[in-house]
């Protein structure tokens, strides 16, 4: 590069800054003119004031706002820090501003230069977080919600944006059951709050609402802040989708007037966190020896089935975005791809996101017009789930457990290895290689928001959204999978189509007033929801070769279409609501918010189309008061108390309230094959909303001059209705469970959050922050009435394996067997606890003795960070307790009857056993543990000398670094959502444990 | 004020415009809608009919894995899915063979399930059809199908719930005696069964026609004693009597080297059953409409693509325990319906796996690999793949109508008269006549041959009181299936049917 280039270059920058600031000076200008003032050209003796404004350690903090207090007037600092403002009063007050820092007043009596040092505002008080439908102050919230900003976020490897929230919040559980590319992490905000109506939080995207999918479209470096509604004061305004609390994003946008090209991107070497010890080939020859299993069944072979499974993945995650604008204009816009190649071969994910986001202002500045659209397409090579044999299916990963290490990988012929001998023999290997499994989801949306102010202090709001997802997915299973259904039918090659539509609308009017002491917000709105789900699916099979894949279904055999192979489908939902919300607030210290929801949905059954969701939250800012003032013990002392009443509509499909007839199979009657109809539910005119009621009572604190600062919640909910599959007596129903409101849960806890900064000083600074969350549970009740038929029951099954509902105990309870020892044949003996003479294995057995539950009982997570210099490190530490785990995968492979059909765990040889009729304790364990979650230490460049380069980090980050836990299997932390395999191990898809580099570049 | 209006009027314009929440149904049919209509009728008939084939889930009379014949049959000395020693099949089949069963047994879940599912239907079809004013022999056919259910119900079972209209509450559902539900199935046969068609084949194949009631109304005389304690002989008699009007007749029986089998005794469970002899039968088409398991499962890997095709994947699952085919006759065209030795019926293709008879190994280690003899008695037909094959099923035949009447005779103390009927079947088996009048033990041994796989075996147990002694013998000389005390000649009622509906009385001994 030469010495022309760089000065031109040098120019343009130069002519840009000045731009900037010539754009900033008109903006106040304009401002300045347009309000009318005049007074101030009275002023006599006015002096021009220079200076730099600078941060506790020195920096230079540019972009501050410097204006003239009681005016308009005003500049903002150069990159530099500096700033002039001329034509100032002698007898002038300079007010000094940015974000994140605590306003700075100054007089100037004369001075010319004027040095200011800003302080950070570490509580943030001033800091502007979402609630629903709109913004508050920091100081003015009256619920329980955790606000994370982008600053806080986890780094590394991150494929999901949620993975950056992990531990970050309190009372907010992320969870990652492996590391599957693509795969989402759950959350559950305040613990499980419905049995099987679905608990994941409502998700709202810049005012967009939608489910957890939304997470995929939206990529991790774009996200400027992250509030999470927690209480149902907060959430009610969610109405009968708020009951499991609202995770709302704001994203990043241009600031007026700043230009900005950012860069960010990491590389990550994902491995395996863990591995299970499985018997080597020389071992399984001595067990199988040892328990006199014939020798025709070894194939003379060493095969590590899951070393070949597996590889080093890796992720990669690059942005680029860029934004800028002018006074009345802005926009960013900003592409991104996340690509992840998985531990397990051939297994991968593709993600691929675009935004842009534009404001225009016009009307005088009344009107305000915001364009957001996002476009995304994901494509996943995904490993096949649900493949195996009878004895054993699962994921295709679990099935390397089950494959012989004395069997090979290929036959001698190069094909790969099959056993005709063995029942539904399968090759793992050969179904990575020979199953194709691609899905593309295409996800785009739109929204326009259109604000107008009417006059000063009412606001009209007109919000409209829609979302569309098309989910793609072609799979063809070769007869060289060795899957014994491609096997049977020579191929079978499928495509599948599902398309989603979320469509939204709302009409609002906001009402602020300030009458002396009294601060009024109110707030109206009109929504209108429909979703839409569509899809088909076909299906060939018997083909003359694998050429053709999933792309060519006509060339599958003739008379191949089966029952169930040409499928499609459309149902949708419609939710109508009003609400309102009302914000008052007296003399800045005593704060109250109502609000009222009334949702009306077509899932609903015909006896309860609406439901009301009311809440009120009172707070008072105690700091505040003349008593607290002169201490310095208390800085922020703020109590809360909220009551609310939310809903859950999530696991009401729609259809589900009513009786219908679908075509199913075919039958042979009259002499012919001909299409059957028949009813496939059964009715429930009385489906509605699960209702939750929540009080929370909170505090929000200060302490030490804002050195130590926090907040500690305590909230009981109960949650009535209860949405569950109830299995109901056959006869009379046709069907042996169907959905009903009945019984009620409470879920009860503490919630701890703190930070703590020991040291900032100089080139120091530590900020220690941790949480702490308690959570019971308990089961109120499970009977209740379905029409005229009484429910009665005080226990239900909760997953598949020991884990109950039972009234007066937690959600997920194991009750189980208990072992004891096994009889001569090797065969588990388990303890007749009721001395009856039989084993019972009903749910309501006397032979099963309570061991603990699924869910943990507390959670916290430890989030120490360190700068010094240009140096950061921060650290998430997290984990769990108070739980079991049934670790199923345990039990399949310890019982040596299956000798000479899988291979087995070495732990096995301890028990000895054959055989197991039961899922006793034995294979029960606990499932505390503690996760060394993130490390992270960055170098932020020093890019004074860099012409075109304002900030530039690098970082290098460690994920999953460690666990400790005494839990055997692979990961503590499994599935817990109450669906069939809730609270056990059924096998994971494996846990990485990843190293990445990151670079950071605003230029 | 002019913006207020503006807004208002919109305001109202989308509240007024979007407010409608009934639900709208694109791809289903309401219900009530759908059975109003003439198609609805029909259709609730002919979906009655859509439950009895076996599938996956353990659903249907035959057919599927794990289901009601599971139930039926592998509870008896006539078949077993041992545990191999090279680790296949887990042993819960053979704990269910060794009658180690238990309230919460999958199978037992599954029958109860399935049949209450036909229950409901039927009971749907009879009111939609009452209420549609059908033809009278349309409307008995639906009764007499929830007779047959019932009747399946109360033989397995003994007290259970009944209920004859879809629209009651649980409490309104009473558990009735086994004498009442045998009462309540004589009655609607009776009253319903001269109403059916008299059609044989055709549009009735599969179907209850007046002859397939009279089979049903048969079986029902014929287990009387063990349902009430009293036996109603005579009554069986009747029943079989009034069938012959249908004219059957035993299958020929000749050499056929075309069939596998080698005899065309075998069409009875060929891919179609001839009506000369099949009373009713069950239509299969794989992966249709049901599926027919039974050789699939029993044949070893190999064997599957040696003889039946190239794709298809046998199980090694089903064998004969020794004891059961030992009581075969070597001349009996029967015997070809078991593959065992190095010498078997059927085709011998090079490296043909040779099933050695004398299994005696269910669990613990397990039987060997090639241990047992298999079952080929349907020789897989029509459409065939490792799901399974297409062989019809026959659920009545003559040969059993023959049996049952001697042995009513010989319960008669008519042994004489009831010596043509034993011998009519014992001569198309290709064996000489009995030397005496038959007695009840010639009875028993000849439907144990005749009718072996077919799904009768428990109740002749039960009806002649074999079912809870001790049979098969092991190395050490001991019982492979020790006796035990007569509670287990009903079932438990299902775990699951007990935790949904606890005022249900669990049978006595569970």
């Amino acid at each position: 590069m030469n010495q022309k280039m760089i000065h031109k270059r040098e120019n343009v920058l130069k002519v840009l800054f000045l731009l900037f600031v010539f754009v900033n000076a008109c903006f106040i200008q304009t401002a300045h003119a347009e309000s009318g003032r005049s007074d101030i050209y009275s002023m006599q003796q006015n002096v021009t004031c220079s200076g730099t404004v600078s941060d506790e350690l020195g920096g230079p903090i540019p972009g501050v706002s410097v204006i003239v207090k009681g005016t308009t007037i005003g500049t903002i600092t150069d990159i530099n820090g500096n700033y002039t403002l001329s034509d100032v009063s002698n007898d002038a007050i300079l007010v000094f501003s940015f974000i994140g820092m605590r306003n700075k007043e100054v007089a100037v009596n004369g001075q010319i230069t004027i040095n200011v040092t800003l302080e950070q505002d570490m509580i943030g008080l001033d800091e502007v977080v979402a609630v629903g439908y709109g913004v508050t102050k920091k100081m003015d919230l009256t619920g329980a919600s955790s606000n994370i900003s982008t600053d806080d976020l986890n780094q590394g490897a991150v494929t999901n944006p949620l993975q950056q929230m992990a531990g970050r919040a309190v009372g907010v559980n992320i969870t990652q059951v492996g590391s599957e590319p693509g795969s989402a992490p759950s959350v559950r905000i305040r613990g499980i709050t419905s049995l099987s109506g679905g608990n994941d939080p409502l998700v709202v995207i810049d005012g967009i609402q939608g489910d957890m999918s939304m997470f995929n479209q939206l990529a991790p470096s774009e996200i400027e802040n992250v509030d999470i509604l927690k209480d149902a004061s907060a959430t009610a305004i969610y109405g009968s989708r708020g009951a499991p609390g609202v995770i709302i994003v704001t994203t990043k946008k241009a600031k007026a007037g700043h230009k900005s090209i950012e860069y960010s991107g990491s590389y990550s070497v994902d491995m395996l966190a863990n591995k299970l010890d499985f018997y080597s080939a020389d071992e399984y020859r001595s067990q199988m020896a040892a328990w006199q299993v014939p020798g025709e069944v070894d194939h003379g072979a060493d095969t590590d089935w899951y070393d070949i499974l597996t590889q080093i993945g890796s992720t990669q995650n690059h942005t680029v975005a860029f934004g800028g604008g002018t006074g009345d204009f802005n926009y960013r816009a900003s592409v991104s791809a996340i690509l992840q190649e998985g531990v397990v071969i051939n297994s991968s994910n593709n993600n691929y996101i675009a935004r842009l986001t534009a404001t225009q202002k016009g009307l005088d500045d009344k009107l305000t017009l915001t364009l957001n659209m996002n476009n995304s397409i994901r494509q996943n090579v995904g490993s096949p789930s649900g493949v195996g044999r009878a004895q054993f299916t699962g994921n295709l990963i679990s099935n390397a457990y089950f494959a012989k290490p004395t069997d090979p990988v290929y036959d001698v012929d190069g094909s790969y290895y099959y056993d005709e001998n063995v029942f539904q023999y399968m090759n793992p290997y050969a179904v990575a290689q020979e199953v194709e499994n691609d899905r593309e989801e295409k996800s785009m949306f739109t929204s326009l928001r259109a604000d107008l102010e009417i006059v000063e202090g009412l606001k009209a709001g007109w919000f409209g959204s829609w979302r569309k997802v098309s989910e793609e997915s072609g799979y063809y299973a070769s007869p060289k999978s060795t899957l014994y259904s491609a096997m049977d039918k020579d191929g079978i090659a499928n495509v599948r189509s599902n398309f989603k539509e979320d469509r939204l609308m709302d009409i609002s009017l906001n009402y602020d007033k300030v009458i002396g002491k009294h601060k009024i917000a109110a707030l109206a709105v009109y929504e209108w929801q429909r979703n839409t789900y569509q899809g088909h699916f076909a299906q060939s099979k018997g083909f003359i070769n694998d050429v053709f894949t999933y792309n060519k279904l006509e060339a599958g055999s003739e008379g191949s279409i089966d029952l169930g192979d040409m499928t499609s489908y459309k149902n949708d939902r419609t939710v109508v609501s009003v609400l309102g919300r009302v914000n008052y607030t007296f003399n800045e210290k005593y704060l109250l918010t109502a609000s009222l929801r009334r949702d009306g949905a077509s899932v609903f059954g015909d006896n309860y189309k609406w439901g009301n969701f009311p809440s009120a939250s009172l707070a008072w800012r105690v700091s505040e008061e003349g008593f607290m003032q002169g201490q310095d013990l208390v800085s922020n002392l703020k109590l809360r108390v909220g009551y609310g009443v939310t809903g859950n509509q999530q696991g009401l499909y729609p259809q589900a309230s009513l009786l219908l007839v679908e075509p199913s199979d075919t039958l042979f009657f009259g002499g012919e094959e001909i299409k059957n109809f028949r009813i496939n539910q059964n009715a429930n005119p009385d489906l509605r909303w699960e209702t939750r009621k929540q009080l929370n009572l909170g505090v929000d604190y200060g302490l030490f001059n804002g050195k130590v600062y926090g907040a500690i919640d305590v909230f009981s909910a109960t949650t009535d209705n209860l949405l569950f599959s109830y299995d109901v007596p056959r006869p009379p129903y046709p069907n042996p469970s169907m959905y009903a409101n009945v019984g009620s849960l409470v879920n009860e806890g503490i919630e701890f959050a703190v930070n703590y900064i020991p040291l900032k000083k100089g080139d120091w600074e530590v900020n220690l922050g941790a949480n702490f969350s308690l959570l019971r549970t308990e089961v109120k009740t499970l009977s209740g009435k379905i029409g005229e038929t009484v429910i009665d029951t005080e226990i239900v099954s909760w997953g598949s394996y020991n884990a109950f509902l039972k009234e007066g105990d937690a959600i997920g309870t194991f009750y189980i067997l208990q072992n004891a020892g096994k009889d001569n044949s090797n065969s588990e003996l388990v303890a007749d606890i009721n001395n009856d003479g039989t084993i019972d294995t009903g749910i309501r057995s006397e032979d099963r003795y309570k061991a603990g539950q699924a869910l943990p009982k507390y959670n916290f997570a430890f989030t120490p960070s360190v700068k010094y210099k240009n140096f950061d490190l921060s650290m998430v530490w997290r984990g769990a307790g108070g739980n079991k785990i049934f670790n199923y995968i345990k039990k399949s492979f310890s019982t040596y009857e299956n000798l000479g059909k899988s291979n087995l765990l070495k732990t096995s040889s301890n028990t000895g056993l054959s055989t197991t009729m039961y899922n006793s304790d034995l294979w029960l364990e606990d499932g505390d543990f503690v996760r060394f979650e993130n490390l992270s230490v960055g170098y932020t460049f020093n890019t004074d000398r860099l012409k075109y380069i304002s900030k530039m980090r690098l970082s290098l980050t460690g994920n999953n670094l460690a666990v400790f836990t005494k839990y055997t299997g692979l990961d503590p932390e499994v599935d817990v959502s109450g669906g069939s395999g809730s609270g056990a191990d059924v096998g994971i898809y494996p846990r990485t444990r990843s190293f990445s580099l990151g670079l950071n570049v605003t230029f | 004020m002019k913006k207020y209006i503006i807004v208002s009027l919109l305001a109202a314009f989308f509240i007024v415009g979007c407010t409608d929440l009934d639900e709208q149904v694109y791809d289903k049919i309401d219900a009530n809608e759908f059975y109003d209509s003439e198609i609805g009728a029909d259709a609730a008939l002919a979906s009655v009919y859509a439950l009895i084939p076996g599938n996956w889930d353990g659903k249907g009379l035959i057919g599927a894995d794990r289901g009601y014949y599971d139930l039926n049959n592998m509870s008896t000395d006539e078949q077993v899915v041992p545990h191999r020693v090279t680790g296949d099949w887990e042993p819960d089949f053979a704990w269910f063979h060794k009658r180690m069963w238990t309230p919460g047994h999958g199978f037992i879940n599954n029958a109860w399930n399935w049949l209450y599912d036909c229950v409901f239907h039927a009971n749907l079809a009879v009111e939609l059809l009452e209420n549609a004013n059908a033809d009278n022999e349309v409307v008995a056919e639906a009764k007499v199908l929830r007779a047959f259910f019932y009747y399946l119900l109360m033989d397995d079972f003994g007290n259970v719930p009944f209920f004859t209209d879809n629209n009651l509450t649980v409490d309104q559902i009473p558990q009735k005696s086994r004498a009442e539900i045998f009462d309540f199935i004589v009655t609607e046969l009776e009253d319903n069964v001269a109403f059916l068609s008299e059609e044989k084949g055709g549009s009735y194949y599969g179907r209850f026609n007046k002859w397939a009631g009279y089979a049903l109304l048969a079986k029902v005389y014929l287990n009387a004693e063990v349902y009430t304690g009293t036996p109603k002989w005579q009554e069986c008699l009747n029943a079989c009597e009034a069938l012959e009007e249908g004219g059957f007749s035993l299958h020929p029986a000749v050499s056929d080297a075309s069939h596998p089998n080698g005899n065309t005794y075998f069409e009875l469970f060929g891919d179609q059953c001839p009506d000369d002899e099949v009373i009713l039968a069950l239509y299969i088409e794989l992966d249709v409409v049901g599926r027919n398991i039974t050789t699939i499962r029993s044949f070893g890997g190999t064997d599957g693509a040696l003889l039946f095709g190239e794709t298809v994947s046998t199980w090694n699952g089903t064998i004969i325990p020794t004891e059961f085919l030992n009581q075969f006759d070597d001349i009996d065209i029967r015997k070809r319906q078991f593959r065992y030795g190095s010498e078997p019926f059927g085709p011998r293709p090079a490296g043909f796996i040779v099933y050695d008879p004398e299994e005696d190994n269910y669990i613990d280690p397990g039987a060997e690999r090639d241990g047992g003899a298999r079952s080929m008695k349907w020789w897989p037909a029509g459409t065939v793949n490792g799901g399974g094959a297409s062989n019809d099923f026959p659920i009545y035949r003559y040969a059993d109508m023959l049996l049952m009447k001697a042995e009513c005779l010989v319960q008669q103390n008519k042994a004489g008269e009831a010596k043509p009927f034993v011998d009519q079947v014992r001569e198309r088996a290709g064996l000489d006549a009995l030397n005496a009048d038959p007695t009840l033990e010639d009875i028993y041994n000849e439907r144990s041959k005749e009718l072996s796989l077919e799904g009768h075996k428990r109740q002749d147990m039960i009806r002649f009181g074999t079912f809870t002694k001790a049979h098969g013998e092991d190395e050490n000389g001991d019982p492979i299936v020790p006796a035990v005390d007569s509670h287990y000649e009903l079932f438990p009622i299902p775990t699951a049917a007990i935790d949904a509906n606890p005022s249900l009385q669990q049978n006595t001994g569970y």
